[in-house]
């Protein structure tokens, strides 16, 4: 008991040495990073002709409450040439009549649907010439890959961006991103933007006004955790190439190879990461030079869960898709042909994410049981808490330096303090329901549920008055 | 077993010291940006009057006065700030003002001195800052830093400031050798970099075009869209039948929107090109160009492998008057798969078009066609396409 409770207290070492690692290559790339957000102009840009065109798809199942606060954040962007494809996946509420309403949509009769991906059928793709940028696709429900498919289908633009029909992006990101996809347009197949959390900022005209930091619990705890994933993991992974996943909240892809490996896999969570571990093997495996990148001056605001019952189902629906990928692409794991991705990433991830749990849990039982029979010992009880504590806190605060570094998009020192105590707090019960959710989506998993779980929308202008 | 745990001993002594070093630094941090963020805005306020005197004085014949009193270091990098946000916005006589202003006060010396420095950072601050002050007398020293570079993205904030400051196309074309030396296809961007420059476009453009490496040719031609150089003219001419694949497709495309008059051998040649692009913008043209005699080989382009080809000759065909319509009809009613897929796409399209078509002659077009549509499908409308479907599952999209 005691052997194996050790072993855990070594496991959790091992993890955070290898999480500070990469933590480690953020530190690297973070003045680079600032420097080029600090010195790059966008006036001309955004103005240009150069620039590639981008279709902007936006998966919308009902969204009645955000999507045309959204829809015309995304029209206002500044870019030179793009078109929005709203999907509407079989709403059941009213999202497809007030897109039509507001924007005085008419249904094209005869649409040109170029792609050939296949999809659950459309009903109809909606358009108003005096929005010449913006089409609307109706279809029947299929989930989100299926509604991207579609979207991917109807494109008109070598580029495409999925993104979240909740997440506001900011006027710049898809111009920084397109900044970035031009210094090396060959080999660049995917490029992930920075998710931040919008609850508790004010939103106005479908624009972020004011940011400031949740004031609901849930929302903070996961604009913390956002942080610690896109700043201190997603900008070292992307230096060594080893990106698992780009956010389907925002991201930028070459359309020709999203074609290649045969679109999104529908039927399943996961498929913002299934797309990215996809990309990697058909690169790989044909021998091209690539790279996924993430582009954290993109940023987009996204609507956090508010309540228990629905971060719960979000986590777990994580969960069940990192696990369903895991076992999917099995074959790359150790595989050296698969480079970074088969020696580095994935192992990474079954060890060290899908399997973290379980050590953990164990490890934990194991030392307590230890203690138990003999109470002399709770030094190595405490020492193994006290190691789980402290390490995550640490990477906690090193993200925030990060933010600090780079961003300072929190500007109170009031905001400072909180980010630091909901750092600590994290570990305190929200850490280990989030244990306890991965477990009960990989059960979920074995039990094939397959649903996505619900969601509540709140307006946009309902989050602004309460922030 | 007192070993690991001396080992985990290590790493909590280890991670707390490290996180009250980050507290601190965090704090420390914090304090200063926003020390530095209220001085700014406190400077802002104080040179009001000065900045508002500049805006109305820029007309003036005499050179504008300096900044009062003796300013501290924030102090000038406001000022600065602000100079060279007006040289991005004037044009012409004003913007001249603006930079010899930047000159007199002292700002193009400080970053010149800062280029040398031991620090990259302050090197690439200063190098930014001198590309907005347009400073010639920088650009040697920041084109040597431009070539001892790695190829990243603070590259081409040095490439930037090249271009802005350039005086003499030379650096400008330097500038690009080098960027493109690193053998990424960069070439919309660099051509976007090269449009930064003062300097006249069309005498770059030349040259960029003349030169032997392909690469800046490319860039040159990806820089000739939306610009009218006629005197580049001649010089496409010659690049169509170029070697480089790239370059002759951006050549042709381009030599073709300027509706050039084609003779028949070269309509053939470059509708049967083993580029696509080139068959493409072949096939996009002929329609506007009324080369009717094109008809057979637009027609026979609606089986074309790639469907920019296909939907470019069904469009031009859909141009070429009742002929041309005709052939679509007939090629949308005898031909099979993707021919007549394209074809009857174009046809719905032109149907659609009734109710834009108010002049009478247009009218009349349109009715003729719609006499030649019928005579070949009846009235009877295309359904809508119906996508073949899997099952799939629904449900909220969060992140």
């Amino acid at each position: 008991m005691l052997f194996y409770g050790m072993v855990a207290v070594y496991y959790v070492m091992i993890v955070n040495i290898l999480y500070f690692t990469i933590m480690a290559l953020s530190y690297r790339n973070i003045s680079t990073i600032y420097r080029r957000t600090k010195y790059s102009s966008y006036n001309t840009l955004s103005g240009s002709e150069l620039v590639p065109p981008v279709s902007l798809l936006v998966p919308a199942y009902n969204e009645e409450l955000t999507i045309i606060e959204n829809v015309y954040c995304l029209m206002t962007l500044n870019y030179p040439t793009y078109e929005v494809i709203v999907i509407n996946d079989g709403s059941g509420d009213k999202t497809l009549p007030v897109l039509i309403k507001e924007f005085k949509l008419e249904k094209i009769q005869n649409p040109e649907i170029r792609g050939t991906i296949d999809t659950e059928t459309v009903r109809g793709i909606y358009h108003n010439p005096d929005y010449p940028q913006l089409f609307i696709i109706d279809k029947e429900n299929g989930g989100k890959a299926d509604s991207l498919n579609a979207g991917i289908n109807f494109s008109h633009y070598p580029l495409i961006s999925s993104i979240d029909a909740d997440s506001l992006l900011e006027k710049d990101a898809l111009i920084r991103m397109a900044r970035m996809y031009m210094e090396n347009p060959e080999e660049m197949v995917a490029i992930g933007g920075d998710v931040r959390i919008a609850n508790g900022c004010l939103i106005e005209n479908g624009a972020v006004k004011k940011i400031s930091l949740p004031r609901k619990i849930w929302p903070m705890f996961q604009s913390i955790e956002y942080l610690k994933a896109f700043l201190g993991g997603r900008i070292g992974w992307s230096h060594i190439n080893g990106l698992i996943i780009v956010s389907g909240a925002f991201g930028l892809f070459r359309k020709d190879y999203v074609i290649a490996v045969g679109g999104y896999r529908g039927g399943y969570p996961g498929e913002d990461m299934n797309i990215i571990i996809k990309l990697h093997r058909y690169m790989l495996s044909h021998k091209l030079p690539y790279k996924v990148a993430f582009c954290p001056e993109a940023v987009c605001w996204t609507q956090a869960p508010d309540t228990y019952n629905i971060i719960a189902n979000q986590r777990k629906r994580w969960g069940r898709g990192n696990l369903k990928n895991m076992i999917e692409n099995r074959g790359m794991l150790f595989n050296p042909k698969y480079k970074i991705m088969g020696l580095i990433t994935m192992p990474y991830n079954v060890l060290f994410e899908t399997l973290n749990p379980y050590f953990r849990i164990t490890g934990l039982l194991a030392l307590i049981g230890y203690t138990l029979l003999d109470m002399t010992h709770w030094r190595i009880l405490l020492t193994f808490i006290l190691l789980n504590f402290l390490s995550g806190y640490l990477l906690g605060v090193a993200a925030i330096i990060l933010e600090e570094i780079a961003f300072r998009r929190y500007k109170k020192i009031s905001d400072l303090w909180k980010m630091l105590l909901f750092s600590a707090l994290k570990f305190v019960g929200y850490h280990q329901l989030g244990v306890l959710w991965r477990v009960q989506g990989h059960i979920q998993y074995l039990r094939k549920n397959n649903s996505w779980g619900t969601m509540t929308r709140q307006s946009w202008k309902e989050e602004s008055e309460t922030a | 077993m007192f070993s690991h745990l001396i080992v985990a001993y290590i790493f909590i002594f280890i991670c707390l010291g490290l996180i009250g070093l980050g507290i601190i630094l965090l704090f420390l941090m914090k304090i200063s940006q926003n020390k530095e963020q209220q001085l700014r805005e406190m400077y802002e306020q104080k040179h009001h009057d000065y900045f508002v005197y500049i805006q109305t004085h820029l007309e003036d014949e005499k050179a504008l006065r300096l900044p009062p009193g003796k300013l501290k270091p924030l102090e000038r990098r406001v000022i600065q700030d602000k100079y060279m946000e007006w040289i991005e916005q004037f044009k012409g006589e004003y913007r001249a003002k603006m930079i010899q202003l930047c000159r007199d006060a002292g700002l193009v010396e400080e970053d010149l001195k800062a280029l040398k420095s031991f620090r990259y950072g302050r090197r690439l601050g200063a190098a930014y800052r001198l590309g907005g002050m347009r400073a010639g007398e920088a650009v040697p020293a920041l084109l040597q830093m431009l070539q001892k570079g790695k190829y990243n993205s603070l590259l081409i904030i040095i490439a930037r400031s090249i271009a802005k400051s350039a005086q003499r196309p030379e650096d400008v074309i330097e500038m690009l050798r080098t960027l493109l030396s690193h053998g990424k296809p960069i070439h919309h961007l660099a051509a976007d970099i090269m449009l930064e420059t003062g300097l006249d476009t069309s005498g770059l453009l030349m040259k960029l075009l003349d030169d032997q490496d392909p690469a800046l040719v490319k860039v040159g031609l990806v820089a000739m869209w939306g610009q009218a150089v006629p005197e580049v003219m001649p010089v496409l001419g010659r690049l169509v039948g170029s070697e480089e694949k790239d370059v002759r497709a951006e050549a042709v495309k381009l030599y073709l929107s300027s509706n050039p008059t084609l003779k028949d051998e070269t309509i053939v040649q470059l509708m049967s090109d083993r580029n696509w692009e080139v068959r493409a913008a072949a096939a996009k043209a002929l329609g506007p160009l009324h080369a009717a005699g094109s008809i057979p080989l637009l027609v026979k382009a609606l089986q074309d492998a790639n469907w920019k080809v296909r939907h470019s000759s069904a469009e031009s065909l859909a141009a070429l008057g009742e002929a041309g319509f005709e052939a679509l009809c007939q090629a949308a009613l005898s031909g099979a798969g993707i021919q007549r897929e394209a074809a009857l796409q174009r046809i719905e399209l032109v149907m659609e078009k009734k109710q834009e078509h108010s002049a009478i002659e247009q009218m009349v077009a349109y009715n003729k066609k719609r006499l030649i549509h019928d005579r070949y499908f009846g009235v009877k409308q295309q359904p809508i396409k119906r996508m073949p479907g899997i099952a799939a599952v629904g449900g909220d999209y969060t992140a």
